[in-house]
């Protein structure tokens, strides 16, 4: 295991381990954005709105994030959208954007569970009161929403950290692809292996024991 | 301005090409639930188990396997899969890239396929138990005739919902070199230069394929399970839900 860690070019520890924590935060700070603007969609009273946010959550949901990671990391400099001039920077900002994306997806539907959630007469008392329907959303509707889907949201964070593996696919050099090229280099795959399985249940383990006592925290507060 | 390659996808010969492609994932999601099946409910039953010895590797297992990418096993099976059985089948063993893929997925999918039974297991009265027990069936007996029956029966719905996971998960096998529908895609993409609408056509192949299997899971799911266990199953679900 040791020539894991002390291996020269430090692929796994610490610069994969970094790399995979950078991917996780931005695409999860991406994915509650866009995700909770597409849960806005779906429950607006607009019906084309509602149509664009299902017709989002779907298509996102049901194709795989492998085919998603690669449309973005191909499709967008065909297209003309050049995401950095700089090759590594620009499949770095892929992954984050691709993840981002196909979480969105399942952190709309957590967020539109929650914000349906909400008592009606809530809804009612908001705007009867004189808020505006923005202002009811802003203020009543959404922070009650947050409160419920955190333990979820939490879950769908640890999915999040171990899909950052697939990023490896398009050449961002996070921790799966760091084992692999000093598997190639040594050949010795069950340390390689056996230390990124490491550096993954570091970060997935403590995140699963949180939503677990967040979980039962919230249970007790109902 | 690239040239127009969409007159690719109706031409027969690169549609058989892509009809192969989805056979070997159809062929491939169907043999891992298959095994994953039989490991997760030996898994499901070994974490209900008294004895600590066997309940608690069942646990480390579990909840080990289910916080690590499926990627990374389907890489490591690819890459010392064969070492692994040599000891049953021989020294020139090689393991098929294709069972390599099969092995990670269901070592994935069986550790989420536990949670699901036992949370199925354990959604059941007590008294279910608590009767057959007293009308003199074994543990064995009970387990087999009267618990797992009614179990497997209300977590149908879950272990649908599972499949279109695996679908989509299959998608990760093409990476070590399986031919499946990922795959093909590649092979038409880089020969041609055409990834936007190659890998939009196999987007929407897998959005029906997924989207009617989910649709279906849901209607199944009417009446079925009680409301605890749905949210127990959907809060799994969340978290496994990979690629």
């Amino acid at each position: 295991m040791g020539i894991v860690f002390e291996f020269p070019d430090y692929y796994l520890f610490p610069n994969g381990l970094w790399v995979t924590f950078q991917l996780s935060v931005l695409a999860l700070a991406g994915s509650l954005v866009v995700g909770t603007v597409v849960a806005l969609f779906r429950v607006s009273p607009v019906t084309p709105l509602r149509w664009v946010g299902g017709g989002f959550v779907e298509a996102f949901r049901n194709t795989p994030l492998l085919v998603q990671l690669f449309f973005f990391f191909f499709g967008l400099p065909l297209l003309g959208i050049r995401l950095s001039a700089e090759p590594l920077e620009s499949n770095f900002r892929a992954a984050v954007i691709g993840l981002a994306l196909y979480h969105a997806a399942y952190v709309a539907e957590i967020v539109r569970g929650g914000l349906l959630a909400v008592d009606k007469g809530q809804i009612e008392a908001a705007r009867s009161l004189g808020l505006s329907y923005v202002g009811m959303i802003r203020y009543i509707q959404l922070p009650q929403a947050f409160r419920a889907v955190v333990p979820p949201l939490g879950n769908i964070a640890i999915a999040l950290v171990k899909n950052t593996s697939l990023a490896a696919t398009i050449g961002v050099s996070e921790l799966l692809q760091g084992g692999e090229l000093i598997e190639s280099r040594t050949f010795r795959s069950v340390e390689a292996f056996g230390a990124v399985a490491i550096l993954y249940l570091f970060l997935t383990i403590p995140m699963g024991l949180g939503v677990n006592w967040l979980e039962r925290r919230m249970l007790v507060v109902r | 301005m690239r040239p127009d390659t969409w007159h690719l996808f109706v031409d027969p010969a690169i549609l058989k090409f892509f009809g192969e492609g989805l056979l070997a994932t159809i062929g491939l999601s169907i043999a891992s639930i298959a095994l994953s099946f039989v490991f997760a409910l030996l898994f499901a039953l070994g974490r209900l188990s008294t004895r600590w010895w066997l309940r608690l590797p069942c646990i480390g297992y579990i909840e080990g396997i289910r916080a690590l990418p499926v990627l990374l096993l389907i890489v490591y099976f690819n890459i010392k899969g064969s070492a692994l059985f040599v000891p049953i089948f021989g020294a020139d063993f090689e393991l098929p890239r294709f069972w390599a893929g099969v092995l990670g997925l269901s070592m994935y999918t069986s550790a989420v396929l536990a949670e699901i039974i036992r949370a199925g297991i354990l959604s059941l009265p007590r008294g279910q138990t608590e009767a057959s027990r007293a009308l003199g069936l074994s543990y064995a007996q009970s387990m087999r005739s009267v618990i797992l029956p009614q179990a497997l029966r209300l977590m149908v719905p879950a272990m649908m919902a599972q499949l279109t996971t695996i679908i989509k998960d299959t998608s990760l096998v093409g990476t070590i070199g399986v031919f499946e529908l990922y795959r093909s895609a590649w092979i038409i993409f880089t020969q041609n230069f055409n990834p936007i609408e190659a890998l939009f056509f196999i987007a929407v192949v897998y959005f029906v394929i997924c989207f009617t299997l989910s649709q279906l899971s849901r209607r199944l799911e009417v009446g079925r399970a009680p409301r605890e266990v749905r949210i127990k199953i959907a809060e799994l679900q969340l978290r496994d839900q990979v690629a």
